[in-house]
């Protein structure tokens, strides 16, 4: 059974996990300077989220349709997402077999995965505080 | 045992003269009119005499030959041979030469089948539709893109590396005719067979990627190498040595493209890129120092290489790792490679081009797959070591 049980939900979290990200400098200041643009698409349930980092000032969070182009997207399923968010995907094997499928330049992505590592402690607290279980 | 994927879309034939069953190949998979991907270099040598008259018999059509390719292939290029292909109404490709042409003609095959900006096909595995069919026919034994579904190609006007990556890029067939290779010229038989050292090398212990598969083609492919790229590079007649590195490049080719490598290509990568080295030259420098640093997590593993290849009979891993590491260095010195990156012509590096390469490697797509993770200051330090 799927963690989240549909888009709203979904959006919800990943809105609040990514503020949180956005309020830590430790985290969001190597995004900002990267000036990526990150879209999202999740599957099962279906979602969109899109991380604006380009004017290198304030990272724009948006989930749904936007209309900003993005410099990289990723494709996975929600239940993937979760997984990940939990520190417990190897992204080199899911990028082998397709549980990941990313377009656009890759590398600049992967170069702020480091970055974004300490929100995997935060990512169980914003789940609780949704009424969501950790383990999927 | 971990879960894993190995894929293996390519039909692979071996064999000398093998070079002549293009056409009937091309005609199993529908090709009529066939666009010959290659070099200028291939294209005056008369390399191509039987590869064409084969076209031209299956397909009762004359191939057309696009050999601009330089070796170090960009946008551009990729942009003329798919014009080329198109004025011509081509339907197939044959890529026959080394790295940069057949990683060309892969992303030739993405213009040619996909479409639209050739940037929305950059990524892993956002192709997901079969492409035109693709034969490659490699001229030198190292780089292992005649299986492997990545391409790589530069955009020298934005200063840009594109990366395209999926099981629809790697050709439908892979010729393997070492009669081909017999005058490459020692050096570059070395360079490049280095570079297939280091497919096996950093494959094998890539992180959590590798399988039971990808294990036993490393081990193999790196035993045969050790006995015969010697040989290739001492005697580039001996036919035999000639056979047994194209093989063994194959097979490296296989495992790394299911599996990934790790933080020498990463280096490599952008060493080339900053000062236009050779990648396998480069590949070779590095590697010493990228498994000295992977030894806290790869040591077993490094172990049961060298055992395997009888460069150890030490059951303590350590030692045997460091025995592999050892051989690696007796190997660079035979090959006659460069020994450090100051002899591969790298000028001294100072506090910022080391960041700038740094900075680059960070963000190089191999080095997630290195066992061990890798910082910045990490990245510099090998760099100074291996200076």
């Amino acid at each position: 059974m799927a963690v989240y049980s549909n888009t709203d939900e979904l959006h919800r979290v990943m809105v609040d996990l990514w503020t949180a990200i956005k309020n830590d400098p430790a985290m969001s200041q190597p995004l900002l300077a990267s000036r990526l643009t990150v879209q999202f698409h999740y599957r099962e349930p279906e979602g969109r989220l899109t991380v604006d980092c380009s004017d290198g000032e304030e990272m724009r969070i948006v989930a749904g349709e936007c209309p900003k182009k993005p410099v990289v997207e990723m494709f996975m399923k929600s239940d993937v997402a979760h997984e990940f968010w939990l520190g417990k995907v190897n992204v080199p094997l899911a990028l082998i077999q397709g549980k990941i499928v990313s377009k656009g330049p890759v590398n600049k992505a992967l170069a702020l995965l480091p970055a974004i590592k300490p929100a995997y402690s935060l990512y169980p607290r914003v789940i609780k505080d949704h009424g969501l279980k950790v383990s999927a | 045992m971990n879960p894993f994927v190995f894929t293996t879309p390519t039909k692979i034939r071996f064999g000398e003269g093998g070079v002549s069953s293009c056409g009937d190949h091309l005609q199993e998979l529908g090709g009529h009119k066939t666009l010959i991907v290659t070099d200028k270099f291939l294209a005056a040598s008369g390399k191509l005499d039987a590869l064409v008259a084969s076209i031209r018999e299956c397909t009762e059509n004359e191939p057309i030959i696009f050999s601009n390719v330089p070796p170090d292939s960009d946008i551009n290029c990729v942009n003329e041979g798919a014009a080329l292909a198109r004025t011509n109404d081509c339907d197939s490709i044959v890529a026959i030469g080394g790295g940069s042409v057949m990683d060309t003609a892969k992303v030739i095959n993405i213009c040619l089948s996909l479409g639209g900006d050739l940037l929305d096909h950059q990524g892993i595995n956002c192709i997901s539709k079969r492409l035109l069919p693709l034969i490659a026919v490699p001229t030198t034994s190292g780089t292992g893109s005649e299986v492997s579904f990545v391409a790589m190609v530069k955009d020298h006007a934005e200063q840009k590396k594109l990366m395209f990556g999926s099981p629809f890029l790697a050709p439908d067939v892979a010729l393997l005719d070492p009669l081909l290779l017999l005058s490459l010229p020692a050096k570059l038989t070395a360079a490049t067979g280095v570079d297939a050292v280091t497919h096996c090398i950093e494959c094998f212990v890539a992180a959590g990627t590798n399988s039971a598969l990808t294990d036993s083609l490393c081990l193999e492919a790196l035993r045969m190498l050790k006995k015969f790229l010697p040989v290739a590079t001492r005697d580039g007649a001996d036919l035999e040595a000639r056979s047994q590195t194209l093989v063994a490049s194959t097979m490296a080719g296989l495992a790394f493209t299911n599996s990934g490598v790790g933080v020498v290509h990463a280096l490599a990568h952008s060493i080339g890129a900053k000062y236009g080295t050779h990648h396998g030259m480069t590949n070779g420098v590095l590697l010493p120092h990228g498994m000295r640093f992977n030894l806290e997590t790869a040591q077993s593993d490094y172990g049961r290489m060298a055992r395997y290849i009888g460069v150890s009979t030490d059951n303590n891993e350590l030692k045997a790792a460091n025995d592999l590491i050892e051989w690696v260095n007796a190997l660079l010195l035979e090959l006659d490679m460069p020994q450090n990156l100051k002899e591969l012509g790298v000028p001294e590096l100072n506090i910022d081009s080391l960041a700038e390469i740094a900075d680059l490697a960070s963000s190089d797509p191999a080095i997630m797959f290195n066992p061990r993770e890798v910082s910045s200051e990490d990245l510099v330090s090998i760099l100074k070591e291996a200076y």
